[in-house]
């Protein structure tokens, strides 16, 4: 934007565009593409720090995951990968993964790499996995130029493009590694909108089947999808209301919902959803809504009567909102259609998820969102959103409309959940971007009047600004210029701000693999600990190759990934009652857990223990959700057994239960030996700060197998059971 | 379990006793029915000079039971009201409906401790943690002993459980429970009225295109609303339960508003960090587009001025905020030849 803005007094300095002897469109266009192209880049090369940093890897629990499928789909096909009975997790019940997956991305993945592959670019399929995020976040600042051009002009374009780019709400999710759902799902969603906001707007089929093949892409990838195919027909509806009902409404919406849904109902996870489940039902409404609204038009056309058509009307919406709620009773009277889930019962009343479903509210991403979050992740794009509310409020149109509607139910659900922030970002990008380019483009456009330079054709467009100048052409104060002058120089400040701050957020916090630790050493020397993937290996090269691995659901997916062993519970979550066994082993005594485990053939247990490095996301620290979700099930298990006065300890204050339930003796069997820190005794905790209260921990059933070098990982054998002759 | 079941035994045999011994301290019991209806809803708040004359210094059996609620307002927990309200629904509802009956009223009595200002009361029972509340039978001496406190497992918050507790411990039975309507009568019929007359004018209006649907000043003003509620962590607030502010741990008149750490917030905190989001997006919405329609020029320098002012000191607080807040310190990254 600033190289746009500063076009006329560059070119006519410049030699090299003058004697190339452009009109100014052509030069308009040359600018915008080159900058374009720059933020394509810039989006790119920001995400890969986490590249230069450690190296080449996938990021830490999902992603291993997918890239364990794509691994799968590009050497063993499509429909193998389709029909892939995977019986390598959830032992004994396994899983059937190409009926459990959103396959938007693995096959993406596949297909660049097949492409790569035609092209005799010979890479491997990690590096497409890793590199694919980074892509689409490019890809994304394309979309987000047109959709800002859609919704104010080319100038709010260009800003947007470039504040999605290192925005650090997207770039959380989508730095090289993060191979996840979301990674494509963004750009999917952001397209989605786009065409669907253009088919509005002109009201043509293209655009509508566009988007429809967008949002399919979406339902493919992410299961975020649930918010367009609610956000669409809720714009909808409020056009309806406020009186905005077009020919070109009726065309987009139909053609979008029906071919969208009937494209979705392809995908085998989804399936007869969109008429089925509860969440859906919205847009099934609407879209008879629309019928009703068509067809009342059409009498009203053929009827000229007004007294006969108001008695119509009256019948018809009476007759028509009866219907609808018969058969909506009847639906989920009749069980056909589902009720809501947790998950979304949880964005509508946030209290729903604490008090019943303990596993959703344990997951840290899950958490609301406090302010400092969305600092974090927005910085000063928080300041200028609501300046953008105010711009689209004054050029209110069907396309401003949709995106203060997407930028609010976002803002709303990014508040409920910290990991929603990334679905809001996009909206709050534009928006802001609306803010940036309305007010620089006021600004110059009251500068350069005043130096009565003639109006360049790049300021077509804004029509406050156009009356802006008009009013001070009148009045020809030097102060207003400085104040303009000030004003700019107070934005541009502002944006190198939020530039610097996203440089480092990207740097610092997002892009660490968690797979991979570090830390800084006495001296200010980073330590590297690589500890997962020393044990993964381990696993991998020293264990029968049908060996069952027990640990806690969050390190599920890695051992499949790099162990290539078989796991009792994983990421997926799906079968609430296996994981509550696996937490109810964790939790009882060893003798009571060597009975779990013969029964669920556990041959290793693996934990994690962040005692030795203090590193604090370990399995000690999750253990009261071990314990919640374990009783959750089993009622044996009772919290407050492993607390003191409300408390939860480790050290000699700890509760019996604790010092000898499975999960502690595991955690610290042989610590108590372990001087961790000078001048402190033997057995100091250094994540939890206390010396740790049982030093001196037997075990009967179990064996310790392999502790990787700095502790973090520790990996038991369950011994077989005793002969008994 | 044993203890539970000899309880209401050991309170029958009480009451025999008690129509003996009640001749000899019936000024206590009156006292009692004094403080109780001049308490509100019956819950009659103990000190520590009252404690020892209606407790410690009786020699048992008493004619009486207390049923003490442990309170502690300096801990500015809402659960913990919440129940207190509860308790005070049932202190209420227990002498409603036995207004007429003396003999059971006088019997038992509602009372409350608060650890803030009768901090020895308190540390009389021992009590640990809270809610917690205790039955004083008449024949209870130790007041330490855990027999006559609410199982930990039975403290759910609800007047109910209240009088489950009551009822499996002294055989008096407490009857419906009368809780307040959300609205009062005359509430209700005034808001029917209300909707009953403006239902015609809304109708016109709706039919003309002029409600406040088809105002877009009144939906910006919701958008932005909705954007301040959204950015300042209200849902957070509403989830975790954060009281707007806490108190000071080392001075009790001191409120603390601001929150030290990620992840966590204070009502108050969010609110006004929200707000200076606000004030800066509107005035700079402000500047750029109306301002330059004042006609008067000196207006517009003055309220440019003050604008430009009021949104660097916005700015520079939120950013100082959140980097106290976070502990951040975010630094630029300028090329390795520049050193």
């Amino acid at each position: 934007m600033g190289a746009k803005k500063a076009s006329p007094d560059l070119l006519n300095s410049s030699f090299s565009f003058k004697s190339l002897k452009l009109k100014t469109k052509q030069q308009e266009l040359l600018l915008r593409v080159s900058i374009l192209g720059l933020v394509y880049v810039l989006a790119f090369i920001a995400r890969l720090f986490s590249v230069l940093r450690y190296e080449s890897m996938i990021h830490e629990f999902d992603p291993y995951f997918n890239y364990r499928t794509t691994l799968y789909l590009t050497e063993k096909g499509f429909y193998e990968f389709w029909n892939w009975f995977d019986s390598e997790s959830w032992y004994p019940l396994g899983r059937i993964i190409g009926g459990t997956l959103y396959p938007g991305l693995m096959v993406t993945a596949a297909l660049i790499y097949w492409t790569l592959r035609f092209l005799r670019f010979f890479v491997h399929i990690r590096e497409v996995c890793v590199l694919t995020a980074p892509f689409f976040a490019s890809n994304t600042t394309i979309v987000a130029y047109f959709f800002g051009k859609e919704i104010w002009d080319t100038g709010a374009g260009l800003v947007a493009a470039a504040l999605i780019a290192i925005c650090p709400g997207y770039i959380s999710r989508s730095v090289a590694g993060s191979y996840d759902n979301e990674a494509v799902a963004i750009f999917a969603l952001l397209l989605t909108f786009y065409l669907f906001v253009k088919a509005v707007k002109t009201g043509s089929l293209s655009w509508a089947l566009g988007s429809a093949f967008g949002y399919f892409y979406m339902v493919s990838a992410w299961g975020g999808y649930v918010f367009i195919i609610n956000l669409v027909p809720l714009y909808v509806l409020v056009l309806l209301i406020t009186g905005r009902y077009s020919m070109r409404l009726y065309v987009a919406y139909n053609c979008m919902y029906i071919l969208g849904m009937l494209l979705a109902m392809q995908i085998r996870f989804v399936g007869f959803q969109h008429v089925q489940s509860g969440e859906h039902m919205g847009a099934m409404g609407v879209f008879l809504l629309m019928q009703v609204f068509y067809f009342l038009d059409w009498v009203k056309y053929q009827l000229n009567d007004t007294k006969l058509f108001q008695t119509f009307l009256r019948i018809t919406v009476t007759s028509a909102i009866l219907v609808g709620g018969i058969a909506l009773g009847v639906g989920t009277a009749s069980g056909y259609i589902s009720p809501w889930t947790g998950r979304f019962y949880s964005l509508l009343d946030p209290t729903y998820a604490k008090d019943h479903i303990p596993i959703i509210a344990s997951v840290s991403e899950h958490q609301p969102t406090a302010w400092s979050s969305f600092m974090f992740d927005y910085h000063i794009l928080l300041f200028l959103f609501p300046a953008g509310l105010y711009f689209c409020f004054k050029r209110l149109s069907d396309a401003t409309i949709f995106i203060v509607m997407y930028g609010l139910t976002s803002l709303y659900f990014a508040g409920v959940m910290v990991r929603l922030i990334l679905v809001a970002t996009p909206a709050v990008c534009l928006i802001s971007a609306i803010a940036v380019s309305a007010t620089v483009k006021n600004l110059t456009s009251l500068l350069r009047t005043k130096q009565k330079v003639p109006q360049t054709g790049s300021t077509k467009g804004v029509g406050s600004s156009k009356s802006s100048s008009k009013v001070t052409l009148d009045q020809s104060q030097p102060f207003q210029k400085n104040g303009a002058i000030a004003l700019l120089v107070g934005v541009f400040y502002l944006l190198s701000r939020y530039a610097i701050h996203c440089t480092w957020v990207t740097s610092e916090a997002y892009s660490s693999p968690s797979i991979v630790l570090a830390a800084r050493g006495a001296h200010g020397n980073r330590i590297i600990f690589d500890d997962y993937r020393e044990a993964y290996y381990w696993l991998r090269q020293n264990t029968p190759t049908d060996a069952k691995v027990m640990s806690w659901w969050d390190y599920g997916y890695q051992i499949t990934a790099m162990g290539n062993r078989t796991v009792i519970v994983d990421n997926n979550t799906w079968n609430n009652t296996h994981i509550a066994t696996v937490g109810r082993a964790m939790s009882s005594y060893e003798d009571e857990a060597y009975d779990i485990m013969r029964s669920l053939d556990v041959n290793y247990v693996l934990v994690v223990f962040g005692g030795v490095t203090g590193y604090s996301s370990d399995d000690i620290n999750k253990f009261l959700w071990m314990v919640r979700i374990g009783g959750g099930v089993y009622p044996v298990i009772k919290e407050p057994d492993y607390l003191v006065n409300g408390e939860f300890r480790v050290d000699k204050g700890a509760s019996p239960k604790m010092l000898n339930c499975l999960m502690y003796k595991l955690c610290y069997y042989r610590f108590g030996e372990l001087v961790t820190e000078y001048g402190k005794p033997t057995g100091y905790d250094r994540a939890r700060g206390v010396e740790i209260g049982n030093k001196d921990i037997k075990l009967e059933h179990l064996e310790e197998a392999y502790t990787t070098s700095n502790w973090i990982v520790r990996i038991y054998r369950v011994k077989p059971p005793t002969n008994r002759l | 379990m044993a203890d539970h079941t000899t309880l209401p035994h050991r309170f029958f045999l009480s009451i025999s006793l008690l129509s003996i011994l009640a001749v000899s301290q019936p000024d206590l019991t009156k006292e009692l029915v004094s403080l109780r209806s001049s308490s509100e809803s019956g819950v009659i708040r103990l000190t520590d000079d009252t404690v020892s004359k209606f407790i410690t210094s009786v020699s048992t059996p008493r004619p009486y039971s207390l049923i003490i609620f442990f309170n502690s307002i300096d801990l500015n927990s809402n659960p913990l009201q919440e129940f207190r309200r509860e308790f005070a629904f049932v202190s209420a509802s227990f002498i409603a409906n036995n207004n007429n009956r003396s003999d059971v009223a006088n019997k038992v009595f509602f009372c409350e401790i608060d650890e803030s200002s009768d901090s020895e009361a308190f540390g009389l029972f021992g009590i640990q943690f809270l809610p917690q509340i205790c039955l004083v039978d008449p024949l209870m001496e130790n007041l330490q002993d855990k027999t006559g406190r609410m199982e930990e497992e039975d403290v759910d918050g609800t007047a109910e459980s209240v009088v489950e507790f009551i009822e499996s411990r002294t055989n008096l039975t407490v009857g419906p429970l009368h809780r307040p309507p959300l609205l009062s009568k005359t509430q209700i019929s005034v808001i029917v009225a209300l909707i009953a007359i403006s239902t015609p004018f809304l109708i016109k209006k709706v039919l003309k295109g002029e409600t406040v649907l088809h105002n877009s000043r009144v939906w910006l003003f919701c958008t932005v609303l909705v954007y301040f509620f959204s950015v300042s962590g209200t849902m957070h607030n509403i989830i975790k339960g954060m009281p707007m502010f806490v108190r000071d741990h080392e001075d009790s008149n001191k409120l603390v508003f601001f929150y030290k750490g990620e992840n966590f917030q204070l009502g108050a905190e969010g609110l006004s960090v929200g707000l200076l989001y606000n004030v800066v997006g509107l005035l700079l919405a402000y500047v750029t587009n109306a301002l330059v329609r004042v006609r008067s020029v000196s207006g517009q320098r003055v309220f440019m001025m003050l604008a430009m002012v009021v949104s660097l000191l916005a700015v520079k607080k939120v950013v100082y905020l959140n980097s106290w807040k976070t502990g951040y310190e975010i630094q630029t990254y300028w090329p390795s030849s520049w050193h």
